[in-house]
């Protein structure tokens, strides 16, 4: 694979990529050469969410993505949500309702939903919220806990 | 209900948990295996050559474990990788190492693999299990029991109902692959790996690799999600060998795909059952089963005497024969999977329940409690019955289903269904504390899998007994060298057994602190002032760091120990014609109730509504408690409605993705109700029973039950599809 410049920028830092793969996936350009292993690795093939991150505010899958496609995006992954604040009530209602058991979605769905609120939380129900975190699997939880986590911090927005 | 936050929630939710696969080591490389492009055949050759000529490779494959290994080939009997035969599709027959992942799954592929196909055996059907014959699958375990004159019960019945019911395997799907990292160290072989029992893997790696235990280490992680998966190693051994070739640490972590063809799980079924019945009651029972057990060898199956029970139910029946076979077949060896095939037993056995009870004309909920057993009955092998809440969980889940079946819309129905379970308390296990000035310090092998049973269940007995603040106790953990002996997070046990090994050491803390006050050690509770850990009883008020001694200081704190090692009951050995059947340790009843909406059309089936009765002995901690249910509740609603391995005719995996493989998603999941049957104690600390497992059981049989109740389809064969529903309803 011939490698070519890749200009990203990945939680309001820019960072230079000179030497990635074309053909690398966004998923292992954060993980491995950036060091960020809070977007986690289940499938990928698409299908469970645990690598969702956002482009430019809007969640994809970043185990789908090739990071040369994005040259010139702004990548956020749960990392960079630390000082967001829709993302601390996302945090603080998942802690809340205990939406989370083992831990391994869990930074794909704090970044889905952080998305889904700032994106359309101020029209949409907790119902239709919750529904369109579908793409997330969670094999612990049995969602319950998910969907009361939504529900609050959907009742909670400002 | 107040909200007590998980201690390890906050980390999580900023992705600061490292899991297994996202660790890395300096010079480390990425393994991969090479799959067995066939489910059955022999070996011709194997030709690592193309494999190695790629630079920077390093590849082994069986005849490298003599030279590998210090024991010539380690255990005969499960070689790493076969050299003659190949059991299962995809099974590993050499593995790669390279820097990079895409240099690892190269070399993988152009290992050149010669084989002999043969015809897979797959059918467990059809032919006589006591005499399988050429071209059948062979026998792994064979048990039989009997109590009762059956002759007399089937022959003077007033009817007698035999149904068969067939049940698919289904997988863990724990989000988590796979992975470890391996690396000699010296005389050590070092595994950091996310497993539920740190010194089960050591021991069978010990044994796998022919290596003495301590020359093995196994370090814990945290697990992404177990459910029985992460128990026996998988890609340890691999790993391990691959770094002793090469020198380096290996990475080796199973892509998803593999996840489900070489994870071990739960593998199909088959179950005849058939009751006599004789004014109104159960008289006679007798059940004969056929378990898929996969690769798996023959003397080192528990499944098919440990599960067949449940297929006789928790209720008096005077007369019961049960018969299991297991066979060997071209599938991956059978695994664990939460609550080993009981809720596929319990599944045959609650909806034939019903059935009965339809026959009969009678309400389902009244039959079941006309014969479910209570504390002091005796179970089918002559065990003692203890403390059991079933009866309590059924008789409010039968009085939820009236209410619910009110508002019942066409097509829905609404129905109950059981299940039982026994915590694994007899594995023991050991605790130790250490008491320093500012905090309680729990040492721990093994890492939380989720559940909570080790962040929240150990941690709240130690809350409990020494009135500690939460957040002045943390679990310490150590890899096998200095961790204390606990045989996992598996079974339901970890609050259940090595909590009480916990409770102990507690126990054994708080006389030390009596003592050392002079007042009555029942007396002591912890407390804090000025961040400074405070023993107080009474009036008495010493600081813990004036009641250490000084050498007590310098080693970090008072240490305790605390051993749990439990028995069980016993069954009465006479009503045991062959095989090995196991005793419960303790009796954990569940009673659920469904509400299903069935299109008279196309026999899709909606889950509209549910609840959970749980028998619990004694809430320890309600979030995580509750958590349990409603996960596993989940979970088997994926096991009656939408999970199954599909195997194709050449023995290869045709659904191994999430994509075809269907588990819940979060639109699928109606309202849970979860409710709590406490006071009938369990062997755990203040009466605790295992939560782990008892939630998924009751799962499919409910939603078959609910089906019937709304259609009138008797559904035989799980998972209940669309397609198999509308068979069902004679549709298609």
């Amino acid at each position: 694979m011939t490698a070519s410049p890749a200009r990203l920028t990945v939680n309001a830092v820019p960072v230079d990529l000179t030497t990635v793969p074309v053909g690398e996936r966004l998923l292992d350009t954060v993980r491995w050469r950036l060091g960020l292993k809070g977007t986690k690795e289940g499938c990928r093939t698409g299908d469970c969410g645990a690598c969702t991150v956002l482009i430019d505010g809007r969640s994809v899958l970043s185990c789908l993505t090739l990071t040369h496609e994005f040259t010139g995006a702004a990548v956020t992954t749960v990392e960079g949500l630390e000082g967001d604040p829709t993302g601390a009530r996302v945090r603080a209602a998942f802690e809340k309702e205990g939406a989370l058991q083992c831990g391994y979605c869990t930074p794909g769905f704090v970044v889905a939903l952080t998305s889904l609120l700032k994106e359309r939380g101020a029209e949409a129900s907790a119902e239709e919220l919750a529904e369109d975190l579908g793409g997330n699997l969670c094999r612990c939880t049995g969602y319950a806990a998910i969907v009361r986590a939504v529900r609050r911090v959907h009742g909670e927005m400002p | 209900m107040t909200f007590t936050v998980r201690p390890d929630a906050d980390a999580k939710l900023r992705g600061q948990v490292a899991f297994a696969t996202d660790l890395s080591v300096p010079g480390m490389l990425w393994g991969a295996l090479v799959p067995a492009p066939v489910a059955r055949g022999r070996i011709r050759s194997i030709d690592l050559g193309p494999a190695r000529a790629i630079d920077g490779v390093v590849a082994i494959g069986p005849t490298d474990l003599a030279r590998l290994l210090p024991s010539a080939t380690g255990d005969a009997e499960r070689p790493v990788f076969p050299t003659d035969r190949i059991q299962y599709h995809s099974q590993p027959l050499a593995a790669v190492a390279a820097p990079t992942r895409e240099l690892a799954r190269r070399a993988a592929r152009a290992v050149r693999v010669d084989v002999e196909p043969l015809p897979p055996l797959e059918e467990i059907e059809g032919f006589d299990p006591a005499h399988p014959g050429p071209d059948r699958p062979e026998v792994i375990a064979h048990v039989l029991a009997r109590h009762g004159d059956l002759d007399a019960a089937f022959g003077s019945a007033d009817f007698v109902l035999s149904e068969t019911y067939r049940t698919a395997g289904v997988c863990q799907v724990a989000l988590e692959p796979h992975a470890c990292i391996a690396e000699i160290q010296g005389d050590v072989w070092h595994v950091t790996t996310s497993t539920q029992t740190p010194f089960g893997a050591r021991e069978d790696l010990a044994s796998m690799l022919g290596l003495p235990e301590e020359r093995i280490v196994v370090e814990g992680t945290w697990v992404g999600g177990a459910f029985g998966g992460k128990g026996a190693p998988l890609v340890e051994p691999y790993a391990l060998l691959l770094a002793r070739a090469s020198g380096r640490p290996v990475r080796l972590a199973l892509s998803y795909r593999e996840e489900f063809q070489l994870g071990r799980t739960s593998l199909p079924s088959v179950v005849r059952i058939e009751s006599a019945v004789k004014g109104g009651r159960i008289t006679g029972r007798r059940v004969h089963w056929r378990l898929d057990a996969g690769a798996s060898l023959p003397g080192r199956d528990f499944t098919t005497g440990y599960a067949i029970g449940f297929i006789l139910g928790p209720y008096r029946i005077p007369a019961i024969e049960m018969e299991g076979y297991a066979f060997r077949t071209n599938k991956p060896p059978l695994g664990p999977h939460r609550a080993p095939m009981a809720p596929q037993c319990v599944f045959a056995e609650e909806s034939h329940m019903d059935h009965l009870a339809a026959r009969l004309g009678v309400d389902p909920v009244a039959f079941r409690r006309s014969h479910v057993w209570k504390e002091g009955d005796f179970t089918h092998l002559g065990q003692k019955v203890g403390p059991f809440g079933l009866d309590r969980c059924l008789e409010r889940a039968g009085a939820l289903a009236t209410t619910w079946r009110k508002d019942a819309a066409p097509n829905t129905g609404v129905a109950v269904g059981v299940g039982f379970w026994s915590t694994v308390t007899g594995a023991g296990g050991e605790a130790r504390l250490v008491l320093s000035p500012t905090e309680l310090k729990i040492i721990e092998g093994e890492r939380e899998i989720g559940s909570g049973s080790v962040i929240r269940g150990i941690v709240a007995v130690a809350e409990t007994v020494l009135g500690i603040s939460r957040d002045r106790v943390r679990v310490d953990y150590h890899d096998t060298r200095s961790a204390p002996f606990d045989s996992g997070v598996f079974g339901s046990r970890t609050l259940a057994a090595l909590g009480q090994a916990v409770q102990k050491a507690a126990l054994v803390l708080r006389d030390e602190l009596g003592k050392r006050l002079s007042v009555p050690a029942d007396s002591v509770q912890l407390t804090e002032e000025n961040g400074e850990l405070v023993a107080v009883s009474g009036r008495h008020r010493e600081s813990i760091r004036s009641l250490l001694t000084e050498t007590e200081l310098a080693a970090g704190g008072l240490t305790s120990e605390g051993r749990h090692y439990g028995t069980s009951g016993e069954i009465d050995t006479a009503r045991v014609v062959e095989g090995t059947f196991y005793p419960y340790t303790d009796f954990t009843g569940a009673a659920h109730v469904a509400m299903v909406k069935v299109d008279p059309e196309t026999g899709a089936v909606r889950v509209t509504r549910y609840a959970a009765f749980q028998d619990a002995g004694k809430v320890v901690d309600l979030p995580t408690a509750q958590g349990s249910i409603e996960g596993g509740v989940a979970m088997g609603l994926g096991t009656a409605l939408t999970e199954e391995t599909t195997w194709a005719a050449d023995g290869h995996l045709s659904n191994a993705g999430l994509l075809d493989y269907r588990i819940p998603t979060l639109g699928e999941i109606p309202p849970i109700e979860v409710h709590f049957v406490e006071g009938f104690s369990g062997a755990g600390p203040y009466g605790a029973k295992g939560l782990g497992e008892p939630p998924i059981i009751p799962v499919p049989a409910t939603v078959s039950n609910a089906i019937f109740a709304a259609s009138g389809a008797a559904m035989t064969e799980l998972p209940m599809t669309p397609e198999r529903v509308a068979r069902a309803l004679k549709l298609l």
